[in-house]
């Protein structure tokens, strides 16, 4: 049983990046990340969210996103994303290359590899047409 | 710098270039976050300065948007200095 969990349904849409990034600051302040960690939270539900408000959904349709985050011990949140949206595996993305020439580099293409990067237990799946990603955070880096 | 904020970086840095000056300085010291919204506009100005000869000068990157730069290999990219002196001097 989780220490606390909560749960939040928003638009898909860029107004509601800041409460859906707020939401889930609170549940890492209750599994007690602080500083850069935070700001590791923020980026990944960025990421997550705006993919879902930008990709989710056709451009006429309006969409929403559900939020849970939760925390199964001290130092560790678990995060889940769902919407029900256009099937779609975002870690089925090639990795993008990291040329160390500019001239190579695409403009875009980070946002799925940073997820990657700076979470753990990274899992999608589409379940009763939805899309499900979960992934965990913890307090230390080093985890 | 979100998806939100990262347009209006990026505009002002065009219309500098607009105006002819590109030779391009920024301080990232006062900068405590970068999305992926924020890196595209790093590399549309980086690559800006790069047709006109120039380069986008990067100074006293710390914290989170450090870890940011190096995990996407930026660092490897742009030009990196102490301060913003240091970026000044270097031809």
């Amino acid at each position: 049983m989780a220490i606390a969990a909560e749960s939040l349904t928003l638009g898909a849409a860029i107004e509601f990046l800041k409460p859906a990034t707020d939401f889930v600051r609170r549940g890492a302040s209750h599994a007690g990340l602080t500083g850069e960690r935070l700001g590791v939270v923020e980026l990944v539900i960025e990421e997550l969210f705006m993919n879902v408000a930008n990709h989710a959904y056709p451009s006429s349709a309006k969409g929403c996103v559900d939020i849970t985050w939760s925390v199964p011990k001290p130092g560790l949140l678990t995060i889940e994303i769902t919407d029900q949206g256009t099937g779609f595996d975002p870690l089925s993305k090639e990795a993008p290359g990291l040329a160390d020439s500019l001239d190579d580099r695409p403009i875009g293409g980070l946002g799925i590899f940073l997820v990657r990067q700076m979470t753990t237990s990274l899992e999608y799946r589409r379940d009763g047409g939805r899309n499900r990603l979960r992934f965990e955070i913890s307090a230390s880096s080093d985890d | 710098m979100d998806a939100e904020s990262a347009p209006a970086f990026e505009d002002a840095c065009k219309s500098w270039v607009d105006q002819g000056v590109y030779r391009l300085v920024i301080d990232m010291s006062e900068l405590a976050y970068v999305s992926s919204m924020g890196l595209r506009s790093f590399i549309t100005i980086g690559k800006l300065a790069q047709e006109k000869g120039e380069h986008l000068r990067l100074c006293r990157l710390a914290g989170l948007v450090k870890q940011v730069f190096e995990i996407t290999r930026l660092t490897s990219i742009f030009p990196i200095y102490e301060s913003v002196e240091s970026a000044l001097a270097t031809e």
